[in-house]
């Protein structure tokens, strides 16, 4: 997820270097042994097993192919690869020998047992927020119901001085605001519960929120929007670019199914965010999750159905006779609108591309992600798949149908050098071979 | 009596085990009657599950070799045409069920093999009505004759006392059905003067002929079972896809380098193909245990070949070759018309129209790319596997190819996904057969990807034509000229068909057909140019309405330019030189009435259309045209008109209606002749607008529907088909509807802008130019 | 090995992930009523249901359908009767026949989305289905048939 975090490695070019010797000092913690875990009630395992898939921990700690949580999946960080580590309760190479204490201190301060900093690619500047409480039913489910794999992860491949990990120290310093999340007075309960969510297990900021050269979210700009694997994640604040404003019941489908009606489908980084992890919590967490970002957009209850941009994109789709004259007109005719089509109103699952967000972030990268390498049953739409076209169109003929839905359709200004993107993305996106 | 044909069919048809080395397939719960088709028939019978035609119970009576009876009553009729959209089993079958005397629901058809009894194989030229009309009448009446002689023999009473009806011998008092008949024995044999000389029904007495019965074939194709030559599946077959050489004809391989394929999952060998017979010089197979391990091994693997010296050829250089090749007076050959010898007529004339047209390149894309699947079975026979519509033509080539008797080589039918004429050249069986040969006979399915079809497509020739008239000083028309070259499939690929012309030159006629219309226009000389380059760079091919799609498309502009020349109504102008005089009068069988027929389809249409209305919006017109169909051999009396908008701002074309009328005589299958005639219009209004493609650097340069842009539903008119009733013999309906719909539409665009367009394509940048210039 | 269903069966394929799901079914699994026509999206030939949305089963990879539900012109319906498919056989609707898999597939789809689709939902929808045999005629008819058709058992039961 986090593959692009720039290492904090650098920051220690501006930190006094004995005071930082003694900020970055961390004491190991003692090993337990497999016995020494007392049995955990089952309802807090279950707790946790909610949690950790709300912070879809596996999707990082499970490398393709491999045994679920055992870490080594690769991150490519700018810098060199580093490997997620061993999540699994085996105590030589996984975390079977960290104590309550110790895993508490991993996801609140982003040290291990032995007390060496932790990268920031893991994301405990969020999980900071967490209660104890939920950080212990993580663990509670972690020991109980993971099996323990005995796999050591590869060696992060970075140059040094990037590799000096006591280093991590003075960009925590700089940048990561440690402590438990403070509820909002003015906010109601459901919204103090969305945030503290989102802001936490969720950690929705490390990839819609920018960061800093050093890899750091910028706290000034929450939630303002990010590129992720050549992905754009959009802003969720009322810079949201979307034609139609997200409310709180397009939010709850979104998390809830991985698809909003009318805005689309949750693909690339986002897709195991919402299928590994998001729609797992209950019910009223969803809810609460779906509040807080509506709020955060600044979303109003209008029903979207009668909105002056669905109207309008219903009526822009309308086959048109001409459609020869635009090659991207007539490719989106014959290869596109059979799915694409909408008549009186959007049906879910027949995502309108007038008003989906591909089409109108400032940058083509989504749509063109989706158009050459589609979306697969897991992702968006459970069980529903949009072939890609990598092997069926060339790059002009992408830019073409790109070009031609953000124009007649979304009636928005061109993306400058579309097909160059494509000839990029097809190259260098993460289905390129 | 067993029958040779179903006896073969069932030892080829062995169970098949499922499973193959590499690829399990696992069904986690098993089940019965799921539906996987677990043998490898060959789609014989279109009604029947994965094919299989039936079988005779008891003994047989066969009073010829187009059918048989049983012991149930049960009729197979064989039929050697092929099945490619027409339903025309059920066609045939109709005809000689009619004449029978059988219930429709005991009738069944077989699509045959390649027995050499069956004589000529050949679907084209919309032929297949036209010549099995009496010969399943014939063999209808011989079946009618002896059952109703047999049970008159049975009851001791006169047989024209006996009347035959659904399946059932009736003298009034006694009845016998046709099964009882056939299980007591019939041994009754006919001699041909005897079939001769057999009453047929009066038209009136048709119960089948001319009326709706449903298609045998319809069935299986609305729920996945009908099974086409890509279905094909044989015991431990290997998948193939061709590489093809970089130009048709002359390219030869310099080296293979497959080491790139090494570590495709799958991937078996790579053979350059030795072809005694010529037919795909320079052709390399890669092979795989699956189709798609072939396909991503052919992607990479280097071949070098050495390029024939078509390897540069342009249409425009086809289309230069053409127009210096009308200059020249002595090529071609020159039809046998009324007056060929048009010199005096333009000496003399007071006045002459001149104009030439072009044609672009297009392709076949019939939407099942070709295939063939070929192997060697236990008996030492050559079977290919695949759908083919002159299967008599490319036999012989196959005997050289895979260098044995013709004999020794079968073909077995299956549902072509559409024909059109692609499958008249059954060039694409030959690499399946030499691929297997160099394989020791090993079953070999080769398939082309589209993009491999489009390119060793037999397309539609390019074309120019030079059209002239000469009048006389009262504008009378008193001669006119056609001069026509493009590559010539015939020639090519079937030179003895070619007929002498006047001249003593041989010429292809169905690269003419058309131009020899029947407007009396004073001497009349048609000249047909073979160009040698296109024929050389591409194998030209017979597709759907051939010669007539674009020979009409010169002739009926020209009459409405010569018409606007002399101030007449180009419908006017038309009904006067339809005189149906001298040669233009026509001729028993096939062409009675003559010209007559065709100026009352093209009233027909006017009448129809509103043709000459005037208030017709801004730039809104109709515009008509007429042909013959095919050929003036058998003559489809067609006529057709259109009406469209121009937008003079970017040239778009709006087809708002289409009306087409026919006399095809007696019609066999009236739902069915009115879908031909739906296909074949839009055809044409596709071929008008939106289809054609060009000869670049010696191959065609659009391999698939990324630029290749066929009619689609959107672009689909309104149209409204009428049938002249007619007894007259029944001829082809086919290909008649494509002829007249790019000349009406030419006529139309000038009726409603002012504009002339000559080449076709009419494609909206050469409209926006013409109004521009 | 790949997993899903196929007209409500379990299957597991052990072929290459990538291989289009088109050639899975009809040279692994043996179910030929899916057609090939262009191998790029833009024919319909190879229209089939995933998770019953119509697909175009030849750039749809095996690894796209892990865990899915597909359906073929197969098992539409187990008697072949489905409404589409009865429209279909009453007008006579297929001439060669090959793309008429896709073209039920894509109707039966579009039905149900549309229930009730103008003649401009049926031109949008089905434009991306190529009949070589140009049947659009009878198939546009033959849509508003079977909508007929469903739309009145709906109302009924
Ligand atoms: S074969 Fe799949 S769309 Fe043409
Ligand atoms: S019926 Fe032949 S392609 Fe549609």
């Amino acid at each position: 997820m986090l593959k692009q975090v720039v290492l904090g490695g650098l920051a220690v070019a501006v930190v006094g270097a004995i005071g930082f010797g003694i900020y970055a000092y961390k004491p190991a913690y003692e090993p337990i042994a497999a016995d020494q875990n007392a049995e955990f009630d089952p309802l807090v395992v279950e707790r946790g097993r909610i949690l950790a898939a709300a912070g879809y921990c596996a999707t990082c700690h499970t490398a393709a192919d491999g045994e679920p949580y055992a870490g080594n999946y690769a991150m490519e960080t700018g810098f060199g690869t580093i490997y997620s580590t061993n999540l699994t309760p085996d105590v030589e190479t996984g975390i079977g020998a960290y104590s309550k204490e110790a895993f508490r201190r991993a996801m609140h301060e982003g040290v291990d047992r032995e007390g060496r900093h932790l990268f920031p690619a893991f994301p405990y500047d969020h999980f900071t927020k967490m209660t104890d409480d939920d950080v212990d039913a993580i663990y509670a489910y972690i020991m109980t119901d993971v099996a323990p794999v005995k796999a050591t992860p590869t060696e992060n491949e970075l140059p040094f001085p990037l590799n000096q990990r006591f280093l991590q120290a003075g960009w925590k310093l700089l940048f990561a605001d440690f402590g438990r999340y403070t509820p909002d007075a003015d906010q109601s309960d459901e919204w103090n519960r969305g945030a503290y969510l989102a802001e936490g297990i969720t950690h929705c900021g490390a990839c819609h929120t920018p960061r800093n050269a050093l890899g750091a979210e910028i706290a000034s700009a929450q939630f303002e929007g990010a590129e992720i694997d050549r992905w754009i994640a959009p802003a969720l604040t009322a810079d949201n670019p979307s034609s139609v404003p997200w409310n709180t019941s397009e939010f709850k489908s979104y998390l809830k199914d991985g698809v909003a009606t009318y805005h689309g489908i949750a693909a690339g980084p986002m897709g195991p965010v919402v299928h590994a992890g998001v729609r797992e919590l209950p019910e009223a967490d969803l809810d609460a999750l779906s509040v807080y970002l509506a709020d955060k957009v600044g979303a109003g209850d209008a029903d979207p159905a009668q909105s002056d941009a669905v109207l309008a994109s219903l009526d822009s789709n309308r086959p048109d006779p001409k459609y020869r004259r635009d090659l991207g007109a007539r490719l989106y005719a014959t290869a596109c609108a059979s799915c694409h089509y909408n008549t009186q109103q959007i049906a879910q699952g027949r995502p309108d591309l007038g008003i989906n967000s591909s089409t109108n972030l400032d940058t083509p990268n989504n749509l063109i992600h989706v158009i050459l390498d589609g979306v697969n049953g897991p992702e968006g739409m459970a069980g529903v798949v949009m072939p890609g076209f990598r092997t069926a169109l060339t790059d002009t003929e992408v830019a073409a149908i790109a070009a031609y839905l953000r124009d007649a359709r979304a009636g928005q200004p061109a993306w400058p050098e579309l097909e160059a993107t494509v000839a990029d993305i097809r190259v260098n996106g993460p289905q390129a071979h | 009596m067993g029958n040779k044909l179903i006896s073969r069919m069932t030892n080829a048809a062995k169970p098949k085990d499922m499973t193959r080395r590499g690829f399990l397939v696992s069904m986690t719960a098993a089940g019965v009657a799921f539906g996987f088709p677990r043998a490898s028939y060959a789609a014989m019978d279109p009604a029947a599950v994965d094919g299989v035609p039936i079988q005779a119970t008891g003994d047989t009576f066969e009073p010829s070799m187009w059918y048989w009876i049983d012991a149930n009553g049960q009729v197979n009729v064989n039929i050697i045409r092929a099945e490619m959209g027409q339903h025309v089993g059920t066609a045939i079958a109709r005809i000689l069920a009619d004449e029978l005397e059988v219930a429709w629901e005991d009738v069944h058809i077989t699509h045959v093999d390649t027995d050499e009894k069956w004589g000529l194989m050949v679907t084209g030229g919309s032929w297949s009505i036209w010549q099995s009309w009496p010969v399943y009448r014939q063999a209808g009446a011989a079946g009618r004759t002896a059952l109703i002689e047999a049970a008159a023999k049975m009851w001791d009473v006169a047989h024209d006392t006996c009347e035959a009806r659904n399946g059932t011998v009736t003298d009034g008092t006694n009845t016998a059905t046709y099964a009882e008949l056939v299980a007591a024995g019939i041994g009754r044999s006919f001699t041909a003067d005897e079939l001769a000389a057999l009453p047929l029904k009066p038209h009136s007495e048709l119960r089948l002929v001319g009326k709706d019965v449903t298609a045998l074939d319809i069935e299986n194709k609305t729920n996945g079972k009908a099974i086409y030559g890509l279905d094909a599946k044989v015991d431990g077959m290997v998948y193939g896809v061709p590489m093809l050489p970089p130009t048709r004809l002359g390219s030869s391989v310099v080296s293979i380098d497959d080491s790139g394929a090494k570590d495709v999952k799958g991937y078996l060998q790579t053979l350059a193909l030795d072809d005694p017979s010529g037919t795909v010089p320079g052709w390399v197979v890669v092979l795989g245990e699956t189709l798609m391990a072939a396909k991503w091994a052919s992607e990479a693997i280097a071949v070098e070949w050495s390029a024939g010296d078509t390897a540069n050829v342009s249409e425009e250089d086809i289309n230069a070759r053409s127009r210096a090749l009308i200059a020249d007076p002595e090529t071609g050959g020159i039809l046998p018309t009324e007056t060929p010898d048009t010199t005096a007529a333009f000496e003399g004339a007071a006045d002459t129209l001149e104009a030439e047209y072009t044609t672009q390149t297009v392709l076949h894309f019939q939407l099942e790319p070709v295939n063939a699947t070929a192997f060697q079975n236990e008996d030492g026979i050559w079977e290919i596997h695949t759908g083919n519509q002159w299967q008599s033509l490319i036999l012989p080539t196959l005997s050289t190819a895979l260098d044995a008797p013709a004999d020794k080589i079968i073909m077995r039918s299956y549902m072509l996904g559409g024909g059109f004429g692609r499958r008249l050249n059954g060039d694409y069986t030959v690499p399946a057969a030499l691929t297997s040969k160099a394989l020791g006979g090993k079953p070999v399915k080769l398939v082309f990807f589209r993009e491999d079809d489009a390119q060793f497509d037999s397309p539609r020739s390019p074309s120019v034509q030079k059209l002239r008239m000469a009048f006389d000083t009262d504008n009378q028309v008193v001669g006119m000229e056609h001069h026509a070259a493009a590559a010539w499939p015939t020639g090519v690929l079937v030179p003895s068909f070619m007929p002498k012309g006047v001249n003593g030159a041989p010429y292809d006629p169905f690269a003419i057909d058309g131009a020899d219309h029947w407007y009396s226009v004073g001497a009349h000389q048609v000249r047909a140019i073979s160009n040698e380059l296109a024929n050389k760079t591409f194998r030209p091919g017979w597709l759907r309405s051939v010669g007539p799609g674009w020979t009409n498309f010169a002739v009926e502009s020209f009459m409405d330019e010569a018409a606007h020349k002399v101030g007449a109504d180009p419908l006017a102008f038309r009904l006067e030189h339809l005189k149906a005089e001298g040669y233009n009068a026509g001729s028993a069988p096939n062409a009675v009435g003559g010209a007559s027929r065709q100026a009352a389809v093209l009233q027909r249409v006017a009448e129809m259309s509103g043709y000459g209305s005037t208030d017709l919006p801004e730039d809104t017109a109709i515009g008509i045209a007429t042909t013959f169909g095919q050929s003036r051999s058998m003559p489809t009396w067609t006529a057709g008109a259109v009406k469209l908008r121009v937008d003079r701002e970017n040239g778009e074309i709006e087809v708002q209606k289409m009306w087409l009328a026919f006399d095809c005589g007696t019609v066999v299958d009236p739902d069915g002749a009115l879908a031909q005639c739906e296909g074949a219009a839009l055809w044409g209004l596709s071929m008008a607008l939106y289809e054609g493609t060009k000869i670049e650097n010696g191959n065609v340069a659009d391999l698939n529907l990324g630029s290749y842009t066929p009619l689609r539903m959107i672009d689909t008119p309104e149209m409204e088909i009428d049938f002249v009733e007619s007894t007259e013999v029944p001829v082809g309906l086919g290909e008649p509807g494509t002829t007249v719909v790019a000349p009406a539409i030419a006529n139309a665009i000038y009726n409603a802008v002012g504009v002339r367009m000559r080449s076709l394509p009419i494609r909206p940048d050469d409209v926006l130019a013409a109004l521009k210039a | 090995m790949i997993d899903f269903e196929i007209n409500g069966r379990p299957v597991s394929v052990d072929a290459d992930p990538d291989t289009p799901l088109l050639w899975a079914i009809r040279d692994e699994i043996g179910l030929t009523g899916t057609k090939f026509g262009c191998g790029i999206g833009m024919c319909g030939a190879c229209t089939v249901h995933v998770g019953g949305r119509a697909t175009r089963s030849c750039i749809t990879t095996l690894s796209d359908v892990e865990g899915t539900n597909v359906t073929t012109i197969e098992g539409l319906d187990a008697e072949a009767k489905h409404p589409v498919q009865d429209a279909w056989r009453n007008l006579r609707v297929p001439q060669c026949g090959y793309c008429q898999s896709g073209q039920i597939m894509q109707a039966a789809a579009l039905l149900q989305d549309i229930p009730n689709p103008s003649d401009e939902d049926i031109d949008a929808v089905m434009t991306g289905n190529l009949c070589r045999c140009m049947t659009y005629p009878r198939i546009r008819q033959a849509v508003r048939d079977a909508a007929t058709a469903m739309t009145g058992d709906t109302n009924n039961g």
